[in-house]
């Protein structure tokens, strides 16, 4: 993967979930967004993961303008450059881990005796091989997220979007997927995390916070915790952004 | 992504939702039914108004007396009308060409009475071609003998209900049974046939025209029954015998009747029933449809943030629609074969049930309403799956649609 840049605008006329967000994203990165709710951040990271996409502005993934690409192209570039983990984990309740983890390669045609080394090594990776067999009622809410892990990370993409990923986890199990979140990214997978977490956040590489659909502070993990505005507190409004990468209003 | 995979993901994607998989199993199947139980009872009522028509006997032209003026006008004057008679069923038999064979037709009302035992029975006075005529059967004896029909026997023939009613368990053959003032002796009984046209042929004595004139002291003949050669040889026999018996009768003063012209108004009648009956089936097929489109609908919404997860997943649209597609025409195909053996299985116990009534399950039928479950299945499964798979993968992850 060469080093990846994105920059994109986006413009709605009614409500600007993002207003004109600037950003780029270099390559074997580990970003947090934090923002209280509404702020745009997970609206940001679905436009990231194509999942969404924007209304104005431009996207360069990988060196390709990815905005205005149809639908077949972008399912294909997610299949293969982006993993996914979510909040509420969004795994196939009626399947068991491992045919789970084997979907994203059904519908990649990857040949069934190649999905089934694939889904061993997947979760053998994140450590759940020997509940390969469960369905998702039967695991632990970390088990469960660690099984989307594997899912997310059997095509072998460059970058993992995860969306408050430890939301629905205790601190343990939390810190557990970051720490695996953290491995992954350290052989140079690209991470961009959604979290509420000031503790999560800190281990990131670099912190994004927002606010009202526009970045409002972008440092290093020291900003985590630090500033105004808590992850939990509403956006408080008449602060002043120090030093944030932001465009003015048209 | 192979076949396999594809019912693979349908396979569990229908055992998860097992209750909507019941209930569009029994919304399709229902509706099935009602089209398969109510386009064949239209079709049987049909076969059964048919089937006694032919039942009375083929190609039959009736011959009544009298003029049934479809005209207005002044009555013709010192005309009246001649008796239709024995001779002038003879005349027809021999002298049209196109006239295979004639039966005269008296009828009258008698007590008839045997050991102790009587029963009022409507009594028919005729001659052996009334047999071949009418398409009768015999159970025991013989009908009546042919011979010179003028001459009146004492014989009877009597029907399966007289029979049981007046012998109980004896042997009828050979006794003697009063009708009206006179005595006859029994020399057959009918295969029981049933109702044909307001008669009732198992519950009736036949016994010779002259006898039945006699007995009833009448000197007309109730009517004629003419069989054609052909059934394309209907008007012309009609024809024949209007111009024979305007010869005999120094005037028109007979009505003919075919089973033709009745049976064409019939049968456009029971056109229009049956196709009514198909309205109907077609509505509770409608209701079905609705039915599954509910079911359908009611799961749109995780229905769409599965949709959101195989597009995260990278999934193609297309992918994406193939598998619910095979879902719904998987359950639609399912629901409908249960319904046609559910309902063939109803169809064939209602005609073992009725076995008066005609009622068969039709394969037209069978197949117009497998295309239409297919259709209404891949419409009402795909319409929710195309409307989650429009919206943007985000929303749709969320559940969320439009």
């Amino acid at each position: 993967m060469r080093d990846v840049s994105r920059e994109f605008r986006v413009g709605d006329a009614t409500v600007r979930a993002l207003d004109h967000v600037t950003l780029v994203i270099e390559r074997g990165d580990f970003v947090a967004l934090m923002g209280p709710s509404g702020s745009g951040k997970s609206t940001l990271l679905n436009v990231i993961g194509l999942l969404d996409s924007p209304t104005g502005g431009t996207y360069e993934l990988d060196g390709e303008e990815v905005a205005r690409l149809d639908d077949n192209r972008l399912a294909d570039i997610r299949q293969q450059k982006i993993g996914f983990i979510f909040q509420s984990f969004h795994l196939v309740p009626r399947m068991t881990a491992a045919r789970n983890v084997e979907l994203p390669m059904i519908f990649a045609g990857v040949p069934p005796k190649q999905r089934r080394e694939r889904v061993r090594e997947s979760l053998g990776s994140v450590g759940l091989l020997h509940r390969a067999t469960h369905r998702p009622d039967q695991l632990s809410g970390g088990e469960r997220q660690r099984v989307a892990i594997a899912r997310a990370m059997v095509m072998q993409p460059g970058i993992l979007l995860a969306d408050e990923p430890t939301g629905n986890l205790d601190s343990v199990s939390g810190r557990e997927i970051v720490n695996l979140l953290l491995a992954m990214n350290a052989k140079g997978l690209t991470v961009v995390l959604v979290t509420h977490d000031p503790g999560i956040a800190s281990s990131a590489r670099r912190v994004i916070r927002m606010r009202d659909g526009r970045l409002f502070a972008d440092g290093g993990p020291e900003t985590a915790g630090a500033g105004p505005e808590t992850a939990a507190s509403p956006g408080g409004g008449s602060t002043a952004a120090p030093h944030a990468e932001r465009d003015g209003p048209p | 992504m192979t076949a396999a995979d594809i019912l693979a993901l349908t396979a569990e994607a229908l055992r998860l939702h097992r209750l909507r998989t019941i209930l569009t199993l029994v919304a399709t199947s229902v509706g099935v039914i009602a089209v398969l139980l109510l386009t064949s009872l239209g079709q049987g009522a049909r076969d059964y108004v048919v089937r006694e028509f032919t039942g009375m006997g083929a190609n039959i032209v009736v011959i009544v007396p009298g003029k049934i003026e479809t005209q207005g006008g002044v009555p013709p004057m010192g005309g009246g009308t001649r008796d239709l008679t024995i001779a002038d069923a003879e005349a027809i038999e021999r002298q049209c060409p196109s006239v295979l064979r004639a039966a005269p037709v008296a009828i009258g009302s008698a007590v008839t009475e045997y050991g102790g035992r009587s029963r009022t029975v409507p009594v028919l006075g005729t001659t052996p071609a009334f047999y071949t005529i009418r398409n009768l059967a015999i159970s025991t004896g013989r009908f009546l003998p042919s011979g010179d029909p003028r001459r009146g026997e004492a014989v009877v023939v009597i029907g399966r209900t007289v029979q049981r009613e007046l012998f109980r368990g004896d042997n009828p053959l050979g006794k003697a049974v009063r009708v009206g003032e006179r005595r006859f002796r029994v020399i057959g009984v009918l295969a029981p046939k049933g109702s044909s046209l307001a008669m009732n042929m198992d519950d009736v004595v036949i016994i010779p025209a002259a006898s039945a004139l006699n007995l009833f002291n009448q000197t007309s003949l109730f009517r004629i029954l003419a069989q054609a050669r052909s059934e394309v040889e209907i008007e012309k026999a009609e024809r024949q015998i209007l111009d024979l018996l305007a010869d005999r009768h120094d005037d028109e003063d007979i009505t003919t009747v075919t089973q033709g012209a009745v049976l064409t108004t019939f049968r456009s009648i029971l056109n229009t029933l049956t196709m009514s009956l198909a309205g109907i089936a077609a509505v509770s097929l409608a209701v079905a449809g609705i039915g599954i489109m509910n079911v359908m609908l009611v799961s749109v919404s995780e229905r769409t943030s599965e949709v959101g997860l195989l597009k995260a997943l990278g999934a193609r649209r297309r992918q994406i629609l193939a598998v619910f597609l095979i879902e719904a025409l998987l359950l639609a195909v399912t629901g409908a074969l249960l319904g046609v053996g559910i309902g063939v299985a109803a169809i064939y116990a209602a005609a073992a049930a009725f076995p008066n009534f005609p009622m068969r399950p039709d394969a037209v039928w069978i197949g117009v309403v497998l295309a239409m479950a297919l259709v209404a299945g891949s419409i009402f499964g795909l319409l929710p799956a195309r409307r989650a798979a429009s919206v943007a993968a985000a929303d749709a992850l969320r559940g969320r649609i439009g």
